[in-house]
């Protein structure tokens, strides 16, 4: 389980914009197993939260909580890191080795893990992204979505319980994009591991069980994709949009036709569709 | 330009040569090149040459490929013949150019010369073509394991090395990328003088760097997610172990070491020795 208490957070620096709050007295629980989604236009301090997890950033007030590690506790850094994965933006800038098995086994090797176990761990993590046929390939060879595809499986060899995803798609081809999602979701659904993913996009929000709305450093929303996002005037007053799906679904209740509000994604966009006709 | 650099370059094909131990490799190849100096007469370069023919035979890399690596350093290796065949005093004159002098002593020094940087790129680069670069930084790093207690940092060295050859790819695909984006807003980089072309390089370079180190601050980040805590207590998936083949590798080399000292004793070859 993570707890964040009151956590408040701003940059030790000499100017004074720099030292703004960054994060606002933000105080979170996510129990293991659940899929959050942590939405926010930019700036809004949902990479700086994300980076409070496994002990990048340390918080200025409040604390920070992994399974019960402090993460202020300097000596339970690494057992943090390896608890709590994190992938980046970029994949290009987190692959460390000249081919894929090799980047996938540099977490185990921080770790001082047996080399015959790294090897299994390797082969287990390439297996469940589906990169396993690349495994010795290099990774300048490989689409963007493969990379971060790779970066993750980079993560899981640590055997994470967490696994934090810094907007893992943002720099990706709707086709890579599909790919690094759908892998996210087999990591949460069959392997049961805790994931929270940072994004921007909407679609991607709604997959989770739970979306948390960041605003200026505070949560301003906290529950579940269907009730998020069927306040539209409210998210939109955020700056942000919500799922097209949704957005039909409410343009039509406007005009007058009687259908759900809450819909997600657009086979229950399709399904409702139906049933006014 | 950017396609003929071959830092690195590696010749994918099953070979005896590439599956001996990385270190075993290096050292072997150092041996060879630190021999190569010794040598000091033909037979011994013929010995040379044999051996040579031979590893390359067996490393399945085409000869042509081997030539190709010569080219680069064809104009050193005239420059530095021409500069022997005039240079080198003796008794032997073969011709006068002005007030240049060629002897016979010359252009054996000439020859050797060309010889032994032929012998000396040949070597090296059928190191680098046979060994992976990550296979390459392994056995580096584990040579100056030893050397640790004096304060080298070997783990950092190799780790640097083996991101360097990491990014160059990333880098080279960057470069083309800015590169057409200035030629887009009209940058010339082939025309005018050569003050004038490197000054067109400037608006390259910048974003250049400034990529480069934004990449090296995110990939610092990314390494310490995933555990990095430096060389201590690191364990390799992949470890360095030798085989029987290792030795027999190191047995043959020894053979040539054997071989050019008997030819630099040897009266009778050193009669071949103008």
């Amino acid at each position: 389980m993570i707890e964040i208490k009151n956590l408040s957070f701003h940059y030790d620096s000499e100017e004074e914009i720099l030292k703004e709050d960054v994060l606002r007295d933000v105080s979170l629980t996510i129990p293991d197993g659940e899929f959050v989604a942590v939405l926010g236009h930019n700036g809004c301090g949902k990479s700086t939260l994300a980076k409070h997890l496994n002990a990048i950033l340390t918080p200025s007030d409040g604390s920070v909580i992994i399974d019960g590690m402090d993460t202020k506790e300097e000596n339970l850094l690494l057992k943090i890191r390896q608890t709590v994965g994190m992938v980046f933006q970029n994949p290009d800038n987190q692959i460390v080795a000249t081919i894929v098995e090799d980047d996938v086994a540099f977490a185990p090797e921080n770790l001082g893990v047996p080399p015959k176990e790294i090897r299994e761990r390797v082969d287990w993590a390439l297996k469940s992204v589906g990169m396993y046929e690349f495994r010795d390939k290099a990774p300048h060879t490989l689409s963007g979505g493969q990379k971060q595809r790779v970066a993750i499986a980079g993560v899981l060899a640590m055997l994470p319980k967490y696994i934090v995803l810094d907007e893992p798609t943002a720099m990706l081809d709707p086709f890579g994009r599909q790919e690094v999602m759908r892998t996210i979701q087999t990591l949460n659904r069959e392997y049961h591991m805790t994931v929270i993913l940072i994004t921007h996009y909407m679609d991607e929000a709604a997959k989770a069980q739970r979306v948390i709305v960041m605003d200026h450093g505070n949560v301003v929303k906290d529950a579940g994709p269907r009730e998020v996002f069927s306040d539209v005037e409210g998210i939109r007053a955020l700056g942000l949009d919500v799922p097209q799906a949704t957005e039909l679904m409410y343009e039509l209740k406007k005009a007058g036709i009687p259908v759900r509000s809450d819909i997600l994604d657009t086979d229950e966009c399709i399904e409702a569709l139906l049933k006014a006709i | 330009m950017l396609k003929d650099i071959t830092l690195g370059q590696y010749y994918p094909v099953k070979s005896p040569l590439h599956k001996l131990d990385p270190r075993v490799k290096i050292l072997l190849v150092f041996a060879f090149i630190i021999l190569l100096f010794f040598v000091q007469n033909f037979v011994g370069y013929a010995v040379f040459a044999l051996f040579t023919g031979i590893v390359i035979k067996l490393s399945r890399v085409p000869m042509k490929f081997m030539l190709k690596g010569l080219k680069p350093l064809f104009f050193i290796m005239i420059f530095t013949a021409v500069l022997n065949l005039f240079m080198v005093q003796g008794e032997h004159v073969m011709f006068r150019i002005w007030k240049l002098t060629a002897t016979y002593e010359g252009l054996r020094t000439a020859v050797f010369m060309i010889l032994r940087l032929v012998f000396l790129i040949m070597g090296t680069s059928l190191l680098t073509l046979t060994t992976t670069p990550l296979a390459l930084t392994d056995g580096i790093e584990s040579l100056l394991r030893p050397f640790r207690k004096i304060g080298l940092p070997a783990h950092e060295l190799a780790m640097m090395m083996s991101i360097a050859i990491r990014f160059i790819p990333t880098l080279l695909e960057e470069t083309n990328k800015i590169m057409q984006a200035q030629a887009a807003r009209g940058s010339d980089f082939e025309t005018g003088s050569l003050i004038k072309r490197a000054k067109a390089l400037i608006p390259i370079l910048i974003p250049l760097f400034v990529s480069a180190f934004r990449r090296a601050d995110e990939l610092a980040v990314a390494m310490e997610c995933r555990c990095y805590n430096g060389g201590e207590n690191r364990t390799r998936m992949r470890e360095l172990k030798m085989h029987a083949n290792d030795a027999v590798a190191s047995v043959i080399v020894a053979a040539l070491i054997g071989t050019i000292i008997f030819t630099n004793l040897f009266p009778l070859f050193s009669q071949f020795a103008l």
